[in-house]
């Protein structure tokens, strides 16, 4: 299947060549009306789309679910179906119609990936939880595209930690992403560490995150992978909704890694605040494309949007594109974004202390980097992705809590004194 | 007089090409506290960044020579390892990096280039509370960001609590007294004062002869013009403020 020849398709040939349930309809005719994306479509204009998209891709068939283990808050998707599952989240497989799907969805990949996943992974919580989801494809050089949809109910508190496992499945293509509905007066908390602990593929994830009157979502990815791989979140926030999105970029090599989003603020006194740090090395290439758009709906919204990236070589290159679109006066917005190198006087300040230039840049690279790994509520995904981050950006990790707590000191030293 | 222990020699440096010291000389001696008193714009902050090896500054011509040796292409790392210090006149906010962490790793960088083995956290908190008790900095201090957020005393009193920690040779302290309330001047002072071993070397450079009031100098240089054009006992304060430094003449 090479995925460029479903642009110039009909709707009702595409829902054929991908035997697509009719409750996708809807899909096909955005489909249809986007067309596949090319290098020349603004969401993926500094991603290298069009090789993906060219492809004859061979599709990972997704099997019927079979047995599934019984874990302690950790749910396993294998290769698009679900094999391990707490007792105590509801999960629904199949294609289910009540699937509300995005109208109005910017990426085609997401009206794609819907087209393809005969099954959609409905994960519904009634009750608070804190569950870990893990990824793993074992499929190389084939495409695969699973859905899932997190439902949490009014009222309810849900942290998922999110982590990505490339068994064997390197050349592959993974159009994945959540429908994510989070109700009245709940929370949901996402924390996506999308670095790649084993193998190599390509992850489109595309997100819709629907925030309902007085919810609130807090995002936080992490990506410190190598190769290709893309985000994009289109957010919608109702009534006194509100969505903190943090993302956290390191990416080396030839690496063309980012995010690009759209949050929609439909409700009044709905609150958005997206913050993006990006560390680039060698030929890497971060992105961050994000438009916040507030409609005449939107009342005394709040809405905040900041990149800074630094770039460690000169090779490195930031495409950072932060927009506001707004349509009332009665607001506070502000967007921003700042791409340079380490800053000087902070490494000759380090270094005339006696600490070693390449200390002192290390210091400050995690720095730069804390200061979103910190936001994280979570003390074990906290320290976490602190070793996540030391590894991928120097390959061993002396983490200690001198180092990334700032609350242990008291606690070293009563230690020491007992 | 004493032994010299660094021996500043027809030194010339400049700013973004334009010349600022133009041949100063100056010798520090052992045990001994210098001030270098001069206008705005005469060069006192530049000395300060050409000792320690500042990425603005470009010598041009001369030497500086520290323990016996030409110190002008050093490393400021290298520099601040053989014990020179310098207390800045306005030091840089860096988010993100836990205050104790940072002088951790300093004061065990050091401790690994004097050959003494490390200090754990609890060794190195121990010490740190102590010293942060006695400067009367809050506590919190310890695990906030360097000097983030900080105000100018807390950022002065960092200053000599890193001064403290890291028992440098030459001290040199960039209008420490500047943004300083009389509580905090003093504290800062008396830690100036208790770092006097008569080994140590300090030089004071300063607009006022206030911080003088607290620490007694040796030496007084004048700076004017790049150059140091008078250098005499701490008698000398007395005549540059009531005459200024329009009325001091190179000598």
């Amino acid at each position: 299947m090479r995925p460029v020849l479903l642009g110039s398709m009909s709707p009702e040939s595409l829902m054929e060549e991908l035997q697509a349930a009719p409750s996708r309809a809807l899909a096909a005719r955005r489909l249809s009306e986007l067309g596949m994306p090319t290098r020349k479509s603004e969401a993926y204009r500094y991603f290298e789309i069009d090789p993906l998209m060219d492809h004859d891709w061979e599709r990972v068939e997704i099997s019927a679910t079979s047995e599934i283990e019984e874990t302690q808050r950790r749910i396993v998707i294998t290769d698009g179906v679900v094999t391990a599952l707490p007792a105590d989240v509801e999960v629904q497989v199949g294609c289910s119609d009540a699937i509300d799907l995005d109208g109005a969805h910017f990426d085609p990949l997401y009206y794609l990936g819907h087209l393809m996943s005969r099954e959609v992974i409905s994960l519904r919580f009634r009750k608070d939880a804190r569950v870990t989801i893990v990824h793993r494809c074992t499929q190389p050089a084939k495409l695969l595209a699973y859905r899932t949809a997190i439902y949490v109910d009014a009222n309810v508190h849900v942290q998922i930690s999110e982590r990505y496992e490339g068994e064997n499945a390197c050349g592959a293509l993974i159009l994945s992403g959540h429908d994510a509905f989070v109700s009245r007066d709940a929370t949901l908390t996402l924390v996506k560490d999308q670095t790649l602990r084993i193998g190599d593929y390509t992850p489109i994830f595309s997100h819709r995150i629907k925030v309902d009157s007085q919810a609130s979502c807090r995002l936080h990815s992490f990506d410190f992978g190598a190769g290709s791989g893309l985000q994009l979140i289109k957010a919608e926030l109702h009534e006194h909704a509100r969505i903190d999105a943090d993302h956290l970029l390191y990416a080396k090599d030839h690496a063309r890694r980012g995010t690009v989003s759209q949050i929609v603020h439909i409700g009044q006194s709905s609150v958005s605040n997206q913050r993006a740090k990006n560390i680039l090395v060698e030929k890497a290439r971060g992105i961050f494309d994000a438009l916040i758009k507030v409609e005449h709906s939107g009342k005394e919204t709040k809405a905040h949007q900041n990149s800074k990236a630094i770039l460690l070589n000169d090779g490195a290159y930031m495409a950072s594109k932060p927009q506001l679109e707004i349509y009332i006066d009665d607001l506070e917005a502000s967007h921003g974004s700042t791409t340079g190198q380490l800053d000087e006087a902070q490494l000759f300040y380090l270094r005339s202390r006696g600490i070693a230039k390449d200390e002192a840049r290390k210091m400050l690279i995690l720095a730069f980097a804390n200061e979103l790994i910190d936001a994280l509520e979570d003390d074990a995904l906290r320290e976490d992705l602190h070793r996540s981050f030391e590894e991928a950006y120097w390959g061993t990790t002396n983490v200690t809590c001198m180092e990334t707590c700032h609350g242990c000191e008291d606690l070293a030293a009563e230690t020491a004194a007992k | 007089m004493s032994r010299v222990v660094m021996d500043i020699d027809n030194l010339h440096a400049r700013i973004g090409g334009k010349e600022i010291l133009k041949g100063l000389n100056l010798q520090l001696e052992e045990g001994k506290v210098h001030a270098i008193m001069g206008p705005n714009g005469a060069g006192k902050s530049t000395l300060s960044k050409a000792i320690t090896g500042h990425y603005d500054i470009e010598v041009l011509d001369g030497e500086i020579r520290y323990k016996g040796q030409n110190i002008v292409d050093w490393e400021p790392e290298d520099r601040a390892l053989e014990g020179i210090f310098l207390s800045f006149q306005n030091p840089v906010e860096v988010p993100g990096v836990n205050n104790a962490y940072f002088l951790r790793t300093a004061v065990n960088a050091k401790r690994k280039h004097q050959g003494l083995p490390e200090l754990n956290a609890a060794e190195f908190l121990r010490e740190m509370k102590k010293l942060v008790q006695e400067l009367g900095m809050k506590p919190e201090m310890i695990s906030r960001s360097l000097n983030e957020g900080f105000s100018g005393g807390e950022k002065k009193r960092n200053e000599i609590l890193q001064m403290m920690m890291l028992q440098p040779d030459v001290i040199i302290l960039d209008e420490i007294d500047s943004g300083l309330d009389i509580d905090a001047l003093r504290a800062v002072s008396e830690g100036i004062n208790k770092m006097k071993d008569g080994k140590r070397s300090f030089l004071v450079i300063t607009h006022y002869s206030r911080i003088l009031d607290y620490i007694e100098p040796d030496y007084i240089h004048v700076l004017k013009d790049g150059k140091i054009i008078k250098t005499a006992g701490p008698e000398l304060v007395a005549e540059l403020e009531e005459k200024g430094y329009g009325a001091i003449e190179e000598a």
